[in-house]
Formats: C-alpha cells, sequence, structure tokens
C-alpha cells in the first residue's frame, strides 16, 4: 500500500481522537511531572504495559461483565417494550404505569445497589438486577413513544382494512417503533456495561467492577486502571456499534 | 370522565398500590428483613433526632450536584461552541465527549482523588456527566438556527462572533435547559459514587454505612431522601424548561 | 359486486373545548350513490366533506341519522375487508416495499396475498419498475398511484377517495385525474371522491354534489353529461367550460359564510 492511500486513514485518526491522544498525553506528563508513586497514579504506559502482560486476568473477568450486561441489557429491553406494549393495548395499564415509572426513573441506580443486594443476595443475580433496571427505563418510554407515532394516515389505514387490535400492534405500532427503540438500545448499550461495573464494585463478587475493586485495595494501581480502561473501550465501542445499529435501522423503517 | 381526570386518577391509584403492597410486603415479611415496611420507614424519617444527619447528608450531596453543575455546564458550553466555531475540531470533540462518558464513574473517583481532593471529588464526577450531556445538547442546539436567518446575518454584515453571540447562542438556549433537566439523574449518581471516596458525608456515605452496618431501614430511609429529592429538583428543572422554551423557542 | 351507499339525514357534532355545544359539521345531510356510480363532492374547505367521507369509513360515528353501505353499517364493510380507502396522505408504511404496500390488505384480512392481482394492479398504475422500490425512493405522484392500487387489490364494494390529489402539482395531478378515469373503467366501483378541484370532479364523475360550508349541507348536485370513457380532450370543450364555471359560481356563493 502506497503512502497516498494510507494518508486518508492516518489523518482520519488524528481527526477523531486528538482530543483523547491530548489527554492521555498530559497524563503522562502530569505523572512524570509530580513524580507520582505509581500506587498513587500510574501513567498510561504503565497501565498498557499491565494490560499486555496479564490478558487472562482481563479477559476473564471481561467475559464476565460484558455477559452479564448483554443479558440484562436484552431482558431489560424486552421487559421495556413488553410494558410498553401492555400500556398500549389497555388505556387502564398506561394511567397505572406512567406516573410509576416516572417515579422510579428517578431513583438513583446506585442507591439500590445495596438494596437489591439485600434481597437477591451478593452476588451475580443483583448486577444483573441492576442492568435490567437501568435498561429498562429508557426502553418503555421510548418504546411507548414509538407505539404512538405512526406514520400519519395509517392509523385510519389500518381501522378501513377491519385490521385486528392484534394486527396493528404487529404490523403497524412495532415496526413503527423500531426507531425508538434503536436509540434506546443505544444509549442503555453504554449504560449497561458502566452500571453492571459499579454493581460488581459494591457487590465484590466478579467482573471488571470486582476486579477494580480488589486491584485497588491490593495497590495494584495499574491494574485497577487496566480494568477501568478495558471499560472504557467496551463502553465507548458499546455506543458506537449501537449508533451503526440505529442508522440501519432508521434506514428500513424511518 | 375525561382522559385527563382519568389518567390523573389511575396514577395516584398505579402509586397507591405500591406503596401499599411496599405496607404489606413489610409487615408480612414477605421478602424477608431486607424489606421493611413503609411506616417503619416513614416514622424513621420523621424521627427529630435523625433529622439532622439526613438534613446534612443531602445538604452536601445537592451542594456538590450544584457545583458538578456549575463546572459540567461550563465545560459542556465551551467545548460544543469551541467545536462549532472551529468546524475541524468538531469530529475530535464528539469523540473526546464520549469517550469520557465512557469512562466508569468508579475509575474517575481515584482520579479526582489526586487531581483535586476528598472534598472536590464529588463535584468532579458529576460534573462529567452533565459535561457529557450539556455538550450533547448544546451541539445540536447550536445549529437549531436556520439558514434562512443566517443568510440574514450575512446581509446585515455581521461577523462570525456576532452571528454565535446574537443568533445561534439564544437559539442552543432551550436545548441547553432540556439537557439540565436531562442531566439531573445522571448528575446525582455520579455525586454520589464521588462521595464513596473518602467524602466526610452525603447521601452516599449514608448509604454505604447504612449498608455495611446491616441498618435497613435507614437504607431504605438514604434511598427514600434521593428518591424525594430527585423528583423535587427534577419537577424544578422541567419547570425552567417550560420557561426556556417560552422565552427562546 | 359493488354496494350502493346510502346517507339518510345525518348530523355530526364535534365537541369543542370551551364551548358546550361544539362545532356542527354536517347538518341534516342526505346523499344516495347507486351502485356502480362515481360521485364527486366539491365544497370549500372546511365545509365537512371529509367528514363525510369518515363516516362513510366508519372512522366516525354520525350524531344524528344513518349511514348505511348495501344495507349494512359502514364498519361492516371494513370488517369484512370489502373498503377501499385513498387518504390524501400516502400513508404508505416505510418500511416495506411498493408490494408489499399493495399486499398489505391481504395480510391484514388473513387472506394469502394474490400475486397475480398485485402484479396486474402494479402494471396498471404504471409502477412495474418500481415494486421493490420503498416509498421514500418515489415521487409525490407514485406514491399516490401506490396508494390507490393498494385501495384497489381487494376488489372492493366500495371505493372512498379523500382529496388523493391535494398534494399534488397542477401537472401531475391532472396525469393522475386521467390515469384514475382509465383505471376507474377497467371496474366501475361504487365510488365517493372529496375534491375542491371543479376540473377534477366533471372530468371523473357521474354526478358532482356541491356542499355549503360549515355547518355541511348539500346545495346542489348536477349530472354530468359526457360519455364513458371519458378523452381528455373533453375538458377543453364549451360544455366542460361552462359547467366548470357553474360549478365555480355555486361555490363561489359561499365565500364568507363559513
Amino acid at each position: 500500500m502506497d503512502a497516498a492511500a494510507k494518508r486518508p486513514l492516518l489523518l482520519r485518526l488524528v481527526e477523531d481522537y486528538w482530543g483523547v491522544f491530548l489527554l492521555l498525553v498530559a497524563w503522562q506528563l502530569w505523572v512524570i511531572a509530580n513524580s507520582f508513586n505509581p500506587i498513587v497514579m500510574p501513567t498510561p504506559t504503565a497501565v498498557l504495559g499491565d494490560l499486555v502482560t496479564h490478558p487472562d486476568v482481563y479477559l476473564r473477568n471481561v467475559g464476565i461483565t460484558l455477559a452479564v450486561a448483554a443479558f440484562g441489557l436484552v431482558a431489560g429491553m424486552l421487559v421495556g417494550t413488553g410494558l410498553a406494549v401492555a400500556a398500549w393495548f389497555s388505556p387502564v395499564a398506561a394511567g397505572l404505569l406512567n406516573p410509576l415509572t416516572v417515579l422510579f426513573s428517578s431513583v438513583p441506580v446506585v442507591a439500590l445497589i445495596p438494596v437489591i443486594a439485600r434481597l437477591l443476595g451478593y452476588d451475580t443475580s443483583t448486577v444483573l438486577a441492576i442492568v435490567v433496571i437501568i435498561t429498562f427505563f429508557p426502553s418503555f418510554v421510548f418504546a411507548s413513544s414509538g407505539l404512538r407515532s405512526p406514520p400519519p394516515g395509517a392509523e385510519d389505514l389500518f381501522r378501513v382494512l377491519g385490521a385486528s387490535r392484534l394486527s396493528v400492534l404487529w404490523r403497524l405500532a412495532l415496526p413503527a417503533a423500531m426507531p425508538n427503540l434503536a436509540i434506546a438500545f443505544k444509549l442503555a448499550a453504554a449504560h449497561a456495561i458502566l452500571a453492571a461495573m459499579v454493581a460488581e464494585f459494591l457487590m465484590g463478587t466478579s467482573g471488571l467492577g470486582y476486579l477494580f475493586a480488589k486491584t485497588k485495595s491490593d495497590f495494584q494501581t495499574e491494574q485497577a486502571f487496566g480494568a477501568s480502561a478495558v471499560a472504557t473501550v467496551i463502553s465507548a465501542t458499546a455506543f458506537l456499534l449501537a449508533g451503526w445499529v440505529e442508522r440501519r435501522v432508521r434506514e428500513r423503517y424511518a | 370522565m375525561r382522559a385527563g381526570t382519568r389518567n390523573f386518577l389511575l396514577g395516584t391509584l398505579g402509586i397507591g398500590l405500591f406503596l401499599a403492597s411496599w405496607e404489606t410486603i413489610g409487615q408480612l415479611k414477605l421478602a424477608g428483613i431486607s424489606w421493611p415496611p413503609l411506616s417503619a420507614v416513614l416514622e424513621m424519617m420523621a424521627d427529630d433526632n435523625r433529622w439532622p444527619l439526613f438534613r446534612r447528608a443531602l445538604g452536601a450531596t445537592l451542594e456538590e450536584t450544584a457545583l458538578g453543575y456549575v463546572w459540567g455546564t461550563g465545560a459542556g458550553l465551551g467545548l460544543a461552541a469551541l467545536a462549532h466555531l472551529l468546524p475541524p475540531l468538531r469530529r475530535g470533540s464528539d469523540r473526546l465527549a464520549a469517550v469520557l462518558n465512557s469512562v466508569p464513574s468508579i475509575a474517575l473517583g481515584p482520579i479526582f482523588l489526586v487531581l483535586l481532593s476528598r472534598e472536590s471529588t464529588p463535584a468532579a464526577v458529576s460534573s462529567i456527566h452533565v459535561f457529557f450531556i450539556v455538550f450533547v445538547s448544546v451541539s445540536s442546539g447550536l445549529q437549531r438556527a436556520t439558514a434562512a436567518h443566517r443568510d440574514l446575518f450575512a446581509v446585515l454584515g455581521a461577523d462570525r462572533l456576532k452571528r454565535f453571540w446574537r443568533l445561534e447562542l439564544p437559539a442552543a438556549m432551550p436545548a441547553l435547559v432540556s439537557g439540565l433537566r436531562l442531566a439531573w439523574p445522571a448528575a446525582l449518581i455520579g455525586a454520589i459514587i464521588g462521595e464513596w471516596f473518602g467524602a466526610p458525608r452525603g447521601l452516599g456515605i449514608l448509604i454505604i454505612n447504612a449498608m455495611q452496618n446491616f441498618q435497613i431501614v435507614l437504607l431504605w430511609c438514604a434511598v427514600l431522601l434521593a428518591v424525594g429529592s430527585s423528583l423535587l429538583i427534577y419537577g424544578l428543572l422541567t419547570l425552567l424548561e417550560r420557561a426556556a422554551y417560552a422565552r427562546f423557542g | 359486486m359493488t354496494a350502493a351507499i346510502s346517507i339518510d339525514r345525518v348530523s355530526k357534532r364535534f365537541p369543542l373545548a370551551g364551548s358546550s355545544e361544539g362545532v356542527l359539521a354536517l347538518s341534516d345531510l342526505s346523499l344516495g350513490i347507486g351502485t356502480g356510480e362515481f360521485v364527486a363532492v366539491l365544497g370549500p374547505s372546511g365545509c365537512g366533506k371529509s367528514t363525510l367521507l369518515r363516516l362513510v369509513a366508519a372512522l366516525e360515528q354520525p350524531t344524528g341519522g344513518t349511514v348505511s353501505v348495501a344495507g349494512e353499517p359502514p364498519g361492516q364493510v371494513s370488517a369484512n375487508h370489502a373498503l377501499g380507502v385513498a387518504f390524501q396522505d400516502h400513508a404508505l408504511l416505510p418500511w416495506l416495499t411498493v408490494h408489499d404496500n399493495i399486499a398489505l390488505p391481504f395480510k391484514i384480512a388473513g387472506r394469502r396475498a394474490d400475486e397475480a392481482a398485485i402484479t396486474r394492479l402494479i402494471d396498471l398504475v404504471g409502477l412495474s419498475r418500481f415494486t421493490t422500490a420503498r416509498p421514500r425512493q418515489l415521487s409525490g405522484g407514485m406514491r399516490q398511484r401506490a396508494s390507490i392500487a393498494r385501495a384497489l387489490v381487494l376488489e372492493p364494494e366500495v371505493l372512498l377517495l379523500d382529496e388523493p390529489f391535494g398534494a399534488l402539482d397542477a401537472v401531475t395531478r391532472r396525469q393522475m385525474n386521467v390515469e384514475l378515469q382509465r383505471i376507474w373503467s377497467a371496474r366501475q366501483i361504487t365510488t365517493m371522491l372529496i375534491t375542491h378541484s371543479v376540473d377534477e370532479a366533471l372530468f371523473l364523475a357521474d354526478r358532482v354534489v356541491v356542499m355549503s360550508g360549515r355547518p355541511g349541507r348539500i346545495l346542489c348536485e348536477v349530472a354530468v353529461p359526457f360519455a364513458r370513457p371519458r378523452d381528455p380532450l373533453v375538458m377543453r370543450s364549451q360544455d366542460f367550460h361552462r359547467m366548470v364555471d357553474d360549478l365555480t359560481a355555486a361555490l363561489e356563493t359561499q365565500e364568507g359564510s363559513t
């Protein structure tokens, strides 16, 4: 590959990531300038070094956090969409559910972690419950509004065609809600991983959050930051991927 | 019965059912000792001996979020304005903001602990969340001014700065205030998490202590406090948003 | 097999916030449409003609009087999947292709899609090259053609058209009128067309009904004498122009009465 063809990629990377790059450089210089003990604050290069030399530790824990986050994300979206559909079918259900969800959405999720841990146990089931809770609310809200935004005139069309309620749901309301669901998915994807990590941090069972807590208290600060770096990368990637999914869905359904 | 009245009644019924089941589950110990009856929680909340503790904790956390809002809004506005005025910086700023938002809050704790101080950490963590949401909202809000408006300003001979100050920034105000409202839950969570890294007092400390000392009712009190203040502030921010749309929309 | 529409002394009142009597959209209106007849309803904006169509389509219920289609309540016709309607907003589903949009009535009626019928209709409306296209890739006129094909695909007993060409420019509109005439001639379904274009009404219909402003009543009815099938050239004839003038005058006498 000749230099001319290569340059656009490099240019693109610089254009996109100069901010991140600057931040990393500033971090490195800051540590060096203050002569920080690695236990207090390691350099980015030291963190990278740990990532490279102990991949198994990271992979093991990433797998767990990712699995729980993914599972919880899907479950949360299903529950949220399911309740939105119930509210769509029944105005009574809608009237009951809407204020309740507003109420619940204003509970800071982190405050619920100890409560749920006491109820479900200090293990992965609590982490899963937290992810479900955090993905359920945006799904419910976005699905509810999406179900109620069919293309103009389409509702009349379906009535004129003598469609059953189920038919309207399956052929009109749900497809019309897809773009909104994609937005909820994008928001929830990034949050799912971070929420799982906070729950693991408090619970102390397994996964990236646990790794962070344990290595921090063991003064293995490089590894603690390594866990954070991995979480950051995964979360950012999930956000980007979900954005790609959203664009695809928008093309098909809007 | 009109739809509005009916929905109001249903909503109240829904919340009422929830509170009633809370009380029942607690009284009958259906979920063990970890789920106290609502009456026990309310009793502790009303307890005069406890109230100074709650007030101090709530006050501290709200102070931290307020500070977080100031820093986060400033940074978010600043970066959005910069990226808007200097288009080549656009993509990089978007990525930077997205990456910062992807850093787990628990990782921000130790960083700010070293960078700032124990007391400032909660506000700093909170500010990152506010920063991202304000940045995204203002970035899109700054593009709200239509081509017709921009043409007008060009014809009137306004330079880039004047156009920004008199057209684009006012046009972005509703989006900014919407962002402030949307950022609230994340800001509160950020402050609570930040407190876990050595803050002297706050809701987060209250929660952790209650958890570690197995004080169930106190734990639920803390959650209730968080919910109550959260709803109140969210309501205020919603009113502010309506006012902004009325003035600038 | 097409049916007759009977609108008998129908009124429709809509509630209005802040007013106890609300808005009277239609008042004591009677209209009959014979089997296989094409009737155009002309009237100024806001005279209630769309409301009239919605009553026949069972999208609204009359506050007084009755509407029946072939002796049955209109709701029955749509439940039997025998109603074809083309709205002003084409209401094509953006996530379906042209073919799937036209096939939609079959799916909803729970029947197997009659591919031959679908293909025939797509050819009839001139969209053969766009079978797999999405609505967003079509022009306004093409979308309306797809909408009309969809309205015809179940071989309905009744066809209702609510200003289907209202959103199109004058030239396209004229072309669409010629197309619709050609399509309709193939089956001669009982049709009610709502329009505010006098040309369109005269060119397409057997009978033109003029409605007054709110509350909607029938002012006059005119039988259209031109032979079928209608040649576009008829729009240039003296008789045609005279009738346009007469009808326009009838419409104009109501300006300011709404």
